[in-house]
């Protein structure tokens, strides 16, 4: 509509303002020479119309025709400074004709128009073409379109698929990449990774959902019975005061389990991010090995350390040593006396932290190490250590939350267990 | 001592008060924080003792916040059932001294309690603690018994110490591992029981006196006489 | 605009019975004649190539293309006034 305003609408505005000028020119005329002027002016102007457009016609008060190239005055037309639409005849056939007509004091009256015919078709073609382009510009834009947005639903199905998916309830499937590391890659790079994270907090809550069932309904159900037996038995007060003392052990033991179990979900959920903070992990470790070392020392065990000066990191104190404090106890429990622990930690080439704990104990066969590292929860709790038997869970939980990971190989003899942490 | 305890649960009041008292201090008790904003504020307690959540718009850490506003400077240990890591920096924050999460063994709160009420007052800050015939050099940082000289480790010193400014008190393996060595996990072995031995054994060995006694169900107490 | 000529085209059969539509006259041999005349008149009538295009209107209308005759007659005199 803009094209068409812009070509065919200036075709009309520019034959109006001509037909504005030639009037005016005739009304200065007009005053300047009368009649005869007037006459003289529409002669001169015929003989020097080259385009074979122009159309005068000057009529005396009585209405007869004083100059011009039309024989009448044309029909339709009120000589009231009105615009008029009239047709002519030209050669024979009639042809459409813009009219501006005035009125002079006395009663002259004079038309001044140009045959528009060949701007109608001028414009006619001009429609036309933009009408034809206008179809066409349509119809590639279209097909653009159309191809367009096959070519994005081809690359956006498998995600689409995927996330169909996963809403049935499919939490294993992710979006295969095409490797050509464009935009739709990126994007299903990070809903694999959002997926992932999702993944491990589901794993979390089934894990602790697990856990809770055995970590905590065991020892509550074992207090149970015991306290019912006592109840039940013959009443002596030394034996019910066993009884009871037996009773607030296992509580004991629930509490620890239980807080094993929030400060997992804790690490896990990253609200501890919080306590995060610059730390000098060589320092930190250093005060676990010597926290522990008295317990190597108790058992006969050797307890070797590996750090550098320092190993500036940011995390949280409290939950590393607790991790490091774990791989070594558990270290230590399956080490047999006489044997040997080692801490060894450090700086990676890039960025993070490398953390081993080293055992000479019997370690772990292929199958537990590969179980220990799907489901911390399943394996750890189910060897009969004491402890509360979610030691290796929380140390995962830590190193994700410290962007790291933790994996478990064979040290030939021993476990060697090396929990790798990002750069905070 | 002259106890304060605010908490809102009639049977964990009830115990703690009974414990309190057969322990043999004076306890006050409020059900609501209000009540105990106006005991603390309008008499003389050594220890306040106070729920973290409490009903009636004043909570635990509203009460020291607004007691410690007026200047009030009683030691506060805080009972809590929320054991993350911020709520126990906010409680401390706001002007706590302890922090105990429920459930907690009476021994525990009680040792806690008595090493708030007694704490060395800090005008005249001690450069030698002494008990019987041992002594412990702050300054020059060594311990000697029967003026013989113990070779010590800075950690056992920093133990040592510790028992020693709670002399005749008990000190529990929690308050150990916090004071001591700044942790606040569950280290999953008795790894404090084997340091105290372990000082022990260079406090005690070669005398007929022993100085570290273990209380059951509690934890340690240093003191002279058996 | 473009709603306005088929109103125009309706409009037209009914009112070209009362009147018929005025003729144009200048696409006449007389008209040919006139601009001659004109031309004529002018002073640089005989300089080109105003005065080849004059005698090319002439011929033109005289074979009988009148208003092909009269446009070139017409372009000889702007030529002409132009050379002045």
């Amino acid at each position: 509509m803009v094209l068409w305003y812009a070509t065919a609408g200036s075709l009309d505005r520019q034959t109006d303002a001509a037909l504005r000028t030639d009037a005016l020119g005739l009304i200065e005329s007009w005053r300047g020479a009368g009649a005869r002027g007037v006459a003289e002016a529409v002669a001169e102007r015929l003989a020097n119309d080259v385009e074979g457009t122009a159309i005068y016609v000057f009529l005396d008060p009585a209405g007869r025709r004083v100059a011009g190239n039309l024989d009448r005055w044309p029909r339709g037309v009120e000589p009231d400074l009105s615009w008029t639409f009239t047709t002519v005849q030209r050669e024979g056939t009639e042809a459409e004709a813009r009219v501006f007509a005035v009125e002079f004091g006395d009663g002259h009256r004079v038309a001044v128009g140009r045959d528009v015919a060949e701007k109608n078709r001028l414009r006619e073609l001009l429609a036309e073409g933009i009408a034809w382009s206008a179809v066409t510009a349509t119809l590639f834009a279209l097909a653009g379109a159309a191809l367009l947005r096959r070519a994005v639903e081809a690359r956006l199905r498998p995600a689409a698929q995927t996330a169909q998916a996963i809403a049935a309830g499919d939490l294993s499937r992710r979006v295969p990449l095409s490797r050509r590391e464009d935009e739709f890659d990126r994007l299903g790079e990070s809903m694999n990774a959002m997926l992932d994270r999702i993944d491990r907090l589901m794993e979390g809550v089934r894990g602790v959902s697990d856990s809770i069932a055995h970590d905590l309904r065991t020892p509550i159900a074992r207090a149970r019975a015991k306290l019912e037996e006592a109840l039940g038995g013959p009443g002596e007060p030394e034996a019910l005061r066993a009884a009871m003392e037996q009773g607030i052990a296992d509580l004991d033991h629930i509490t620890r389990v239980f807080g094993a179990l929030l400060r997992i979900a804790e690490a896990e959920a990253g609200a501890r991010r919080a306590a995060f903070a610059p730390l000098d992990l060589a320092a930190v470790l250093r005060d676990v090995a010597e926290f522990y070392a008295a317990v190597a020392e108790s058992r006969g065990q050797a307890l070797d350390l590996g750090l550098p000066p320092r190993l500036e990191m940011v995390g949280d104190r409290d939950l590393l040593a607790q991790a490091v404090g774990n791989l070594l106890d558990n270290a230590l429990k399956f080490t047999p006396p006489g044997g040997r622990v080692r801490l060894l930690a450090r700086a990676l080439p890039r960025e993070g932290v490398e953390i081993v704990v080293e055992d000479t104990g019997p370690g772990l066969s292929p199958e537990d190490r590969a179980r220990a590292g799907e489901r911390f929860f399943r394996a750890d709790s189910s060897r009969a250590t004491p402890g509360s038997g979610l030691g290796l869970s929380l140390v995962l939980a830590v190193a994700r939350l410290h962007g790291g990971d933790l994996t478990l190989e064979d040290a030939a003899p021993g476990l060697r267990a090396a929990l790798r942490l990002g750069p905070g | 001592m002259r106890l304060l305890l605010v908490e809102d649960d009639a049977e964990v009041a009830r115990f703690v008060r009974k414990g309190l008292q057969e322990a043999g201090h004076v306890v006050e008790h409020a059900a609501n924080g209000r009540d105990g904003l106006f005991l603390a504020a309008s008499e003389q307690f050594d220890v306040l003792v106070l729920d973290r959540m409490l009903p009636g718009g004043v909570d635990g850490v509203r009460l020291v916040e607004t007691l410690r506003a007026q200047e009030n400077r009683t030691p506060v240990l805080f009972l809590s059932a929320l054991s993350a890591v911020d709520e126990r920096v906010r409680g401390l924050k706001a002007g706590g001294d302890d922090y105990l999460v429920k459930p907690f063994a009476f021994a525990e709160l009680l040792a806690r309690v008595e090493a708030l009420g007694r704490r060395p007052s800090g005008d005249a800050p001690a450069t030698r603690l002494r008990i019987a015939d041992l002594e412990m050099d702050l300054l020059s940082r060594t311990v000697t018994r029967g003026g013989k000289r113990l070779e010590i480790q800075p950690r056992e010193f920093r133990l040592l110490e510790h028992l020693l400014r709670h002399a005749g008190q008990v000190v529990t393996r929690t308050m150990l591992l916090e004071k001591v060595w700044d942790y606040h996990f569950d280290p999953q072995t008795n790894v404090i029981d084997v340091h105290v031995s372990r000082l022990r054994q260079k406090l005690d060995k070669g005398f007929d006196r022993p100085l570290i006694h273990t209380v059951r169900n509690a934890g340690y107490m240093i003191r002279a006489e058996a | 605009m473009r709603a306005l000529l088929p109103a125009l085209l309706l409009l037209a059969p009914t009112t070209a019975a009362l009147e018929p539509a005025a003729r144009v006259t200048t696409d006449s041999r007389e008209y040919c004649a006139e601009l001659a005349r004109r031309f004529a008149t002018l002073p640089n009538a005989e300089a080109e190539p105003a005065r080849s295009l004059a005698a090319e209107g002439v011929r033109l209308c005289d074979a009988g293309h009148p208003r092909t005759g009269v446009a070139k007659l017409r372009r000889a005199i702007r030529a002409a006034r132009m050379g002045q």
